[in-house]
């Protein structure tokens, strides 16, 4: 090897080895292994030396005598396998399954050792041939033969149903066992796992749970029914994780829930005495929150929950609303509707986890029901003007705060905002004019609630009034401050100026004041005036109130609360013993409705009455005399007799105030067309109508056929034109 | 060293070599065969009638080479990550 400057590769070679010349010599090779294959199969391999066998296996690859060890393998091992499946077919009842088991796992290991001596076969000889590898081999030779056979198939599978039924049925069963069978399954293959065991294991399932479910129905009421789909449902979730393939959980689960629950949806929520109304009437939240978590496993569910719940809080949402019972007292009415809600709430968290989607249910339905009643808004307004008065006397700020943000939810639901506004407005005027507030931060906090909820043009006018009170306040100290020398002796005056666009629109009445009152007033109106150029004052005698200190025949003192137009009436009775109707209607000029009231309410009235009436009826006549009640007596010494409660308004009110509503909407309306026409310049009819009713929503729901009138209105004034072609085209003319 | 992590290869002409059962597992065909409950497996001795003892040393020679360069470049590469020498279970 002289190299140096000559390169040489660098070859290994293949080690040689002898060859072979014996023709024989292949057969003796075989039966070397055949004879040790039967030996690893008849539990003998501890007296076979690995070596030796690997060596030969290795040998007959070698020479090119793959294809007759692989041959050779197939029948021994086919050989082997059907000896197995006759013994396990001879077995009785109970240890089939046993020994199905005991001679898989022989078969394994077995299987396991002659790979491992044909290790060279199978790693060069079965590629490049593209045969069976000798572990999927063995596994599917046990199938074809053992799992597969005639005798042993059917039997294996009636044998796994019945243990299943077994389990069902509450016995116990060998779980272990059944664990290493399905795993047999499982280890075949997944078509084997699936085609021989899942899928007639799913079709025996549905069959049984279709029977349970007759029978459950038959004998159960609802809460009982989804107890038992519940424990079923778990049972089965309990058996995949214990003896069965982790992807047949979901499959099983589908059956339980289709045969159990999905085909019996309408039937359990609409079973009578027991189905979903009765649940929602009773609270029965752990029941209302299983079936939640049933009904949700399957399609169409929830929405079939949902839709009967809604359903049944619009039917009793409307018949709350439009009972003539409940009617009658409007805090009942109110506190009847935040009950509901309350009660609503609490299910949906409780039982139904928060939805979303049933919360939204719940909403669309309260706003259905609440707007069906077209004294709803009025009547929220009395609720929370009873609250104020006195309602939330010693309650706690957190819980004031609670009662008006509830409030504030149903008025949220109202769709006619307006006519709220119109009666909230009415309802504080009485409210401050009266000082009957119970807390003027209560007050505030509400305005401030609606100001966010509805912006601030709802409110500009009602914080007006507030406004107006602490300016009257002031205005008095500045009065009291120039004349309070001279004043001292007389009686003492306390005006409240309110800034007309702010406060109700009342109309301006007669009303003859007592001279000691007149002169007063006068003073103060040249004071206001020199301080206010360019202002008229109009006294609102209909709204005032007056403490008079009386003295009677009996001699009994009094401080008596009165309202201005009661004060004029009594302070006739200084100058007169006696008078009649038409007297004093003259001498006041206060009109007739409103007197004849006033004087029922001095003179009716158990406990209050400090004038007599000739004769004691209880209507006034032209010609009854009235006098001082002598004899008047009260536990008090302060008598309240005045009559400025807002109350529930009479049907002609109810017109009255509706009527002003309609009134008021007209130019709202307007102003949102000429609004969205001066933005778009040209619009077709539907379109506008469409851009309105949006616009206004927040307030009221607009009435097309309102809308259209008010087109047409804007057309006469010349804001807008209509399209010569197209007559649904509406232009707008700046 | 016990006699449990300890197997005899034997050769063609009847050499012994007593190597670690670990160096000798680094071969998988004979940790099949210390493993499988055949003959070796019980008295842990290998037979090689074919293999010469001299290829036969190579054989063991080259097994503890393996296990020791497959551990050290477990070594180096340890170093080189946080800068210490960390003990490595051989694998």
């Amino acid at each position: 090897m002289s190299s140096g400057q000559k390169k040489r590769n660098f070859q290994i070679e293949a080690f040689k080895h002898k060859v072979v010349v014996d023709p024989k010599y292949a057969e003796k090779t075989w039966k070397v292994l055949e004879h040790a294959i039967h030996e690893i199969y008849n539990h003998n391999a501890s007296g076979l030396s690995f070596e030796e066998l690997y060596r030969n296996a290795y040998n007959m690859v070698l020479h090119k005598y793959g294809e007759k060890l692989y041959s050779g393998l197939v029948s021994t091992m086919t050989f082997h396998l059907q000896t197995m499946s006759k013994s396990i077919e001879a077995a009785h009842g109970g240890s089939f399954l046993e020994e199905l088991n005991s001679k898989w796992s022989d078969h394994n290991k077995a299987l396991q050792m002659i790979r491992d001596i044909l290790m060279y076969m199978d790693r060069t000889f079965i590629p490049s041939t593209h045969k069976t590898p000798v572990h999927e081999l063995g596994l599917n030779l046990w199938r074809d033969n053992v799992v597969h056979s005639d005798k042993i198939q059917t039997r294996l599978l009636n044998t796994i149903f019945e243990l299943i039924l077994k389990e069902r049925t509450g016995e116990v069963i060998n779980r272990g066992l059944m664990r290493n069978i399905i795993k047999m399954l499982m280890d075949l293959g997944a078509s084997v796992y699936q085609e021989d065991f899942e899928k007639p294991f799913l079709d025996v399932s549905a069959d049984f749970y279709r029977v349970e479910s007759q029978e459950f129905l038959e004998c159960s009421d609802c809460g009982d029914y989804l107890k038992k789909a519940e424990r079923r449902l778990n049972e089965e979730i309990e058996r995949v994780s214990h003896y069965l393939d982790v992807k047949s959980e979901a499959k099983i689960t589908n059956v339980v829930e289709k045969e159990m629950i999905a085909n019996h949806m309408l039937g359990l929520v609409h079973m009578e005495n027991s189905g979903l109304v009765k649940m929602l009437l009773d609270d029965k939240f752990e029941d209302l929150g299983r079936m939640y978590n049933l009904f949700r496993r399957v399609p169409n569910g929830l929405s079939t929950i949902r839709d009967v719940m809604t359903s049944h809080i619009r039917d009793t949402g409307k018949q709350l609303v439009t009972d003539p019972e409940k009617s009658k007292n409007p805090v009942e009415f109110v506190e009847c509707l935040l009950e509901k809600r309350d009660k609503y709430d609490k299910i949906i968290s409780l039982a139904f986890g928060n939805d979303k989607t049933f919360q939204n249910a719940l909403n669309s339905s309260f706003e259905y029901f609440i707007n069906l009643n077209p004294r709803s808004p009025e009547y929220i307004s009395l609720f929370v003007d009873d609250k104020l008065r006195k309602g939330l006397k010693g309650v706690k700020e957190e819980d004031i705060e609670l009662i008006l943000d509830k409030v504030m939810m149903l008025f949220r639901y109202l769709q006619e905002k307006d006519v709220f506004e119109k009666y909230y407005k009415q309802h504080l005027a009485k409210r401050l004019l009266s000082g009957k507030t119970v807390s003027d931060d209560a007050e505030r906090s509400l305005i401030v609630k609606l100001k966010t909820e509805c912006g601030y043009q709802f409110t500009s006018k009602l914080e007006g009034m507030f406004t107006d009170m602490k300016t009257s306040q002031d205005t008095m100290q500045g009065f009291y401050a120039t004349y309070g020398a001279e004043l001292a002796n007389g009686p003492t005056l306390v005006v409240q100026v309110l800034t007309t666009g702010s406060w109700p629109t009342q109309t301006s009445v007669t009303c003859n004041l007592p001279s000691e009152m007149l002169a007063l007033c006068e003073k103060f109106r040249s004071y206001y005036l020199g301080t206010h150029t360019g202002r008229r004052l109009s006294w609102q005698t209909n709204m005032g109130t007056a403490d008079l200190r009386a003295t009677f025949g009996n001699g009994q003192k009094y401080e008596l609360d009165v309202s201005t137009y009661q004060m004029c009436v009594l302070m006739l009775f200084n100058g007169a013993d006696s008078l009649s109707y038409r007297e004093i209607e003259q001498a006041t000029e206060i009109p007739s409705s409103d007197l004849k009231r006033c004087l029922q309410s001095l003179a009716c009235v158990k406990g209050k009455n400090v004038l007599r009436k000739e004769p004691m009826s209880k209507d006034i006549a032209e010609d009854d005399e009235f006098s001082v009640n002598d004899k008047f007596t009260s536990k008090l010494r302060k008598v309240k007799i005045g009559t400025v409660v807002a109350q529930k308004e009479s049907e002609p009110e109810k017109q009255e105030t509706r009527q002003r509503v309609e009134e008021d909407r007209k130019p709202q309306i307007e102003a949102a067309v000429v609004r969205i026409m001066k933005s778009r310049r040209v619009l077709d009819h539907n379109n506008i109508i469409a851009e309105v009713t949006k616009q206004l929503q927040s307030r009221f729901l607009a009435n097309p056929g309102e809308i259209k009138k008010r087109i047409e209105s804007l057309i006469e004034r010349d804001f807008l034109e209509r399209d010569n072609a197209d007559r649904r085209l509406y232009r707008y003319l700046a | 060293m016990k006699k449990e992590d300890t197997v005899m290869l034997i050769s063609a002409e009847g050499f012994e070599f007593v190597i670690d059962r670990k160096a000798a597992m680094v071969s998988q065909t004979i940790r099949n065969m210390l493993t499988g409950g055949f003959l070796e497996t019980e008295h842990g001795k290998v037979n090689f009638p074919e293999i010469s003892t001299t290829i036969l040393e190579k054989i063991c020679q080259y097994f503890h080479w393996s296990l020791q360069y497959a551990s050290l470049w477990m070594y180096v590469m340890m170093q080189g990550m946080w800068g210490a020498w960390y003990p490595v279970a051989l694998i």
